[in-house]
């Protein structure tokens, strides 16, 4: 811990009941009122990511004499929200990386090894190694894959050359980003971004890019320099429509043009074009930068097993089926599905899974504790959508799209200050503890 | 908020500093325990408190005003950041931290004063 931190510190703990709040924001529970269950369950946990590990703290405390395994190959642990900042240049890679031992809890066995195959009828995991893992109750937060390949031409190699930006990918390439985003704007031209057309995993974060590099162009006097296009996938910058009518207007504002309905299929990275895909057919478009988002499906070992929905609009991309209030998979109702996995609308991001680990964890204790299970997810998610350095608009909605501020002093479609205090200074601790299962 | 929960407070500011938690717990005890003293050696040398009170308030006002202007930057941001009432409030609790410790040791350093100047005539 660096003398700066504890300055960080200071002012965070004098400024206490504020900070927390702040800080809070999407994380507030009530741990005091946690019920446990003495079952001598078998768990399985697959994946070992932010839902992976709170869900291991969380059972492990509320489940003394479960057992407890937690499945995943993946050593490091990313703090993903903060990857927009290290492509502003403003955090560096390692303020985002950790090790996943530190967090996975005293009493649960990690299998340091990817899952292979989900056996839901034989109610058993086969690990990358061959190992055949039986359970009682399986939850399955195994994240999702970014398929950049689906894109022609595209290659997760390339970011970083070729005027090509990417923070999806992890935090050397958000670096990587950030480094071309200040060639692009030292060298000026078109600048595209845009987003995939399915299920992805925070949604807002191809719109804070776009701010961020108008920010910083007009923070070195190249704004002139530089034109900036968002292609949006559909006929809304943002599926919520009173977001959707806010960004649209910073957008004018600042000189950002939009088109809709156009989904980025190809790229010739040598020669720096990108192929759309419109209603009335491709368009290929020139560029000097591009910050590529890509389609996001379900990993492989999900999607050739029968978890995914069979039908409607999440089954291509193989989204794990759940109830939307529960994330219990209704076909089979010893597994569970939370996080980026989950098949539910909206709810790819940390703090969805900051409010479906209690629910889905209260309703396990509560059922093989012989009680009801009461705990429902409203489909809560939020994003501090940066809308330049230093301001940001604190927007949470449910599934319904209907805004939920969590602060009645904060209105969510205004740029403020207090907001990217939040995004900068708050969310981390909060995540943190988050995987620790105590918020 | 209406599921506000202290102990998810404290978690959420310890995985934030770590130890340094401790620290400034540390700190603002060893802070409080000097402004205890030094009021009591006032209060048993029968002078009155309102001269180092006075000079805490102003000094430790002073510091957390200037400090107002510090904060954004401590977020990676600059002064134009601050936008609304709201953002200005939010800062300047913030800057009360700074402004209190400058406040303590004023009072501190005012009542040594005072007791000192007071043995000194005696």
């Amino acid at each position: 811990m660096k003398r700066r931190d504890f300055l960080s510190g200071a002012i965070s703990t004098g400024a206490i009941a504020l900070a927390g709040s702040a800080a809070m924001t999407g994380t507030m529970t009530g741990t005091a009122m946690a019920q446990t269950s003495q079952a001598r369950a078998r768990i399985v946990i697959a994946g070992a990511g932010a839902a992976g590990l709170s869900l291991a703290a969380r059972l492990r405390r509320q489940m003394p004499n479960a057992t407890i395994t937690l499945i995943d190959a993946k050593k490091e642990h990313h703090f993903q929200p903060g990857f927009t900042l290290v492509a502003a240049g403003l955090w560096r890679p390692e303020n985002v990386t950790e090790r996943n031992a530190d967090y996975v809890p005293r009493g649960v066995e990690w299998i340091e090894e990817a899952v292979a195959e989900f056996d839901p009828q034989a109610k058993a995991v086969v690990t990358a190694g061959g190992r055949r893992v039986a359970y009682d109750f399986l939850f399955v937060a195994t994240g999702l894959m970014l398929d950049y390949r689906a894109i022609a031409g595209m290659d997760p190699s390339l970011i970083g050359r070729n005027g090509i930006a990417s923070i999806y990918a992890g935090p050397a390439q958000a670096a990587a980003s950030a480094a071309a985003i200040d060639r692009f704007i030292e060298t000026g031209g078109l600048g595209l971004f845009g987003r995939p057309a399915g299920e992805m995993k925070c949604a807002g974060a191809p719109l804070k890019v776009t701010f961020i590099t108008d920010d910083k162009a007009r923070r070195k006097g190249r704004r002139d320099a530089v034109r900036l296009i968002y292609n949006a996938h559909n006929p809304a910058v943002f599926a919520v429509p009173p977001v959707h009518d806010k960004v649209k207007a910073l957008f004018a504002e600042r000189d950002v043009a939009v088109n809709y309905s156009h989904v980025l299929k190809a790229m010739d990275p040598g020669a720096k074009r990108a192929t759309y895909a419109t209603p009335t057919g491709d368009v290929t478009l020139d560029y000097d930068f591009i910050h590529v988002v890509p389609p996001m499906r379900a990993p492989d070992a999900v999607r050739n097993s029968p978890l995914p929905w069979q039908t409607g609009p999440l089954a291509a991309d193989g989204w794990v089926e759940a109830e939307r209030a529960t994330l219990r998979h209704p076909r089979y109702p010893e597994v569970f599905a939370v996080g980026d996995i989950a098949g539910v609308p909206r709810g790819k991001t940390a703090a969805s899974v900051k409010w479906q680990v209690p629910v889905v964890v209260d309703n396990l204790v509560a059922e093989t504790a012989g009680r009801t299970p009461r705990a429902t997810f409203n489909g809560y998610t939020s994003c501090p959508m940066v809308t330049a350095i230093g301001k940001a608009m604190l927007i949470e909605f449910d599934y319904d799209g209907t805004l939920i501020p969590s602060f009645p002093f904060i209105a969510p479609l205004e740029e403020l200050w207090v907001s990217w205090l939040i995004e900068e200074k708050g969310l981390k601790g909060a995540y943190r503890a988050m995987l620790r299962g105590r918020a | 908020m209406s599921t506000f929960d202290p102990m998810t407070l404290f978690f959420i500011i310890y995985e934030s500093i770590g130890v340094w938690l401790w620290l400034m717990l540390a700190l603002a005890l060893v802070l409080t325990a000097g402004i205890v003293m030094s009021a009591l050696k006032l209060y048993r040398a029968d002078l009155p408190m309102r001269r180092p009170l006075t000079a805490a308030l102003v000094v430790g006002l002073i510091a957390a005003i200037a400090a107002t202007f510090a904060v954004p930057a401590w977020t990676l941001a600059d002064l134009g950041a601050l936008s609304g009432a709201l953002d200005y409030a939010f800062a300047f609790l913030f800057a009360l931290v700074p402004g209190a410790i400058v406040g303590a040791l004023v009072f501190m350093l005012a009542a040594r004063r005072c007791t000192s100047q007071n043995a000194a005539m005696a």
